[in-house]
């Protein structure tokens, strides 16, 4: 019963492990690789292109991450007060929704929200609110200092919703009795938020930082598809190199090196899981895998 | 006194998450007053001013955009079926605590969460196999999803073994079991698991993009993104401008997801909630 699953994981996992042998050829497009050994890595590492993406990817991911687990703890304390049901269950349905939207979809709408013509709802906020002269209006996903905030607040847009979940699940175990019994006393709302609700939540915190610190060598998509030639010493993180590098780069495409590049970033990657898995048995005394 | 005050945050409480939800859905809302307005110039205005569907009746008509849409379906359908298949057999060979070799098999399906070959060592797999231009790159290649297989194997966890053990007692197959008792047992799982493989597959972009260059076999995202970066406009009908027709094929590609949410909002909450169980 087993077998479908072993040869899928063979096949697109296994036989791709095997072919990082290439991180150590000299391999383009249709000639026979040549084994050059360590020649690659050398390359890599004096090239700015690659320091410039590996400091994109380790700022970009932490930073995004960092923000959007406090901007979802924030909303999940504030949605936990809500009284009416329904006022609670109409704002969640609605804060989930941006989650299910394709990044091509999600970087559609902004592109046209944030058109840099009097067309832009933003570009056009600003005009008629006396900010922005008519004609200076800011191409904010083509430009190198607006690039990079952007691209945190539609990645808070987009998923801070969703990451209350997970939050609001835990917030709904607390027993209500640690409320009624903080009342008496007579604790304030913000002293009960401060007291009861955040430390409860700081174990659900604690791990969905951990789960997604193992993530951040691999973001791709958001970034490719908000990104152009204008911004990319911003915004070039390793995996868009190595995709321009092999398939955009005008000559014949470099397996070899992309590949080292691709190996380079797995072991960040598996050193982070590594590093996460050991403090996660420390703070919850379980690993993660 | 006291309960004045819990008014006066309640209000501020009100208006602030009204605030949010204005926030999240002002976006897509523009876009969606946008794709029905046959203005030129759009500026802040949040009601179309020349009310027309000339956007989308140009997407409408359009071959070119008929035939990704059809590619997104069928992909996300056979995709959708193949992952169920695999996260189900996966997670049932994994709960077998009896079986030797499970911890091996387990071991090398969690290897790959940890470590995997990258983008260009999987092309090169897929481009050996012949199946770059197809479409099974797009449909085999993200059907096994370990992390899919960890959650079904937590919601499997969570059946009565005692009712394997009288299945089997009673002469039911392992096959049988599978069959008979964990699948309809499982129900809440599958939904749940299938709507996270069917959301991943229709909004698949970056397969599509490494696998295929034939653009007879674009799905809707890659023929939404050629759109929107201009290189591929589909001709304007009637009095739709180039922004109208943008703004409305944006729209397509959310609208099919926009009916089904509301019904399935509670399996994608629970998709996460299994998770978080063993986690």
């Amino acid at each position: 019963m087993f077998m479908p699953v072993l040869v899928f994981a063979a096949i697109f996992y296994y036989a791709p492990i095997f072919g990082i042998r290439y991180a150590f050829y000299e391999y383009k497009g249709i000639k026979e690789p040549v084994f050059i050994a360590f020649k690659n890595f050398e390359k890599m590492f004096s090239m700015q292109g690659f320091r410039a993406a590996f400091r994109n990817t380790l700022v970009l991911s932490i930073v995004k991450l960092l923000l959007n687990t406090f901007m979802a703890v924030v909303l999940s304390l504030l949605l936990n007060e809500i009284i009416s049901l329904k006022f609670k269950k109409a704002a969640q349905t609605i804060i989930y929704l941006p989650h299910f939207m394709s990044w091509v979809v999600t970087a559609s709408v902004f592109a046209l929200i944030l058109s840099p013509t009097q067309a832009g709802l933003v570009n056009s906020l600003l005009t008629r609110m006396g900010i922005l002269e008519r004609g200076a209006e800011i191409y904010f996903l083509g430009n190198k200092s607006w690039w990079t905030p952007v691209y945190y607040i539609i990645n808070v847009w987009k998923d801070t919703g969703w990451g209350t979940i997970i939050y609001m699940a835990t917030l709904s175990s607390i027993s209500p009795e640690l409320y009624e019994a903080a009342s008496i006393d007579g604790a304030g709302r913000f002293q009960k938020m401060g007291y009861i609700t955040l430390p409860s939540l700081a174990n659900t915190i604690i791990v969905v930082l951990i789960l997604n610190l193992a993530k951040v060598m691999n973001l791709f998509e958001s970034v490719f598809v908000l990104q152009n030639d204008a911004v990319l010493r911003q915004s070039d993180v390793l995996q868009t190199y190595i995709y321009y590098q092999t398939f955009n780069s005008g000559a014949l495409p470099n397996y070899g090196y992309t590949t080292a590049v691709g190996l380079i970033k797995s072991m960040v990657g598996c050193i982070l899981v590594i590093a996460c898995n050991s403090a996660s048995k420390k703070v919850r005394g379980s690993g993660i895998v | 006194m006291m309960t004045k005050k819990l008014t006066a945050f309640n209000i501020l409480l009100t208006l602030f998450f009204l605030l949010i939800c204005f926030v999240t859905i002002i976006p897509l809302w523009k876009v969606f007053v946008d794709s029905l307005d046959l203005r030129t110039a759009y500026g802040m205005k949040l009601w179309p001013e020349k009310f027309g569907f000339d956007g989308y009746v140009s997407v409408f008509t359009n071959p070119t955009l008929y035939h990704p849409f059809l590619i997104s379906v069928i992909t996300t359908a056979a995709g959708t079926l193949l992952g169920l298949i695999l996260s189900t057999l996966g997670a049932y060979v994994l709960i077998q605590s009896g079986m030797p070799g499970r911890s091996l098999l387990s071991g090398v399906l969690l290897f790959t969460m940890i470590f995997n070959g990258g983008m260009i060592p999987t092309y090169l797999v897929i481009n050996k196999l012949g199946l770059t231009n197809t479409l099974w790159s797009v449909i085999l290649l993200p059907g096994l999803n370990v992390f899919n297989i960890v959650l079904m194997r937590n919601f499997f966890d969570s059946i009565p073994k005692s009712l394997f053990e009288s299945a089997s007692i009673d002469g039911c197959s392992p096959f049988g079991i599978f069959l008979r008792i964990v699948l309809p047992l499982s129900k809440a799982a599958l939904a749940a698991i299938g709507l996270m493989f069917a959301v991943s597959y229709w909004n698949d972009y970056t397969n599509y993009k490494l696998y295929i260059v034939n653009s007879d076999l674009y799905n809707f995202q890659m023929k939404l993104r050629s759109i929107i970066l201009g290189s591929d406009m589909p001709t304007a009908v009637g009095s739709a401008t180039e922004n109208t027709v943008k703004n409305a094929a944006t729209m397509v590609a959310i609208i099919p997801f926009m009916i089904l949410y509301p019904f399935c909002q509670k399996y994608f909450i629970k998709g996460v909630n299994i998770g978080a169980v063993k986690e």
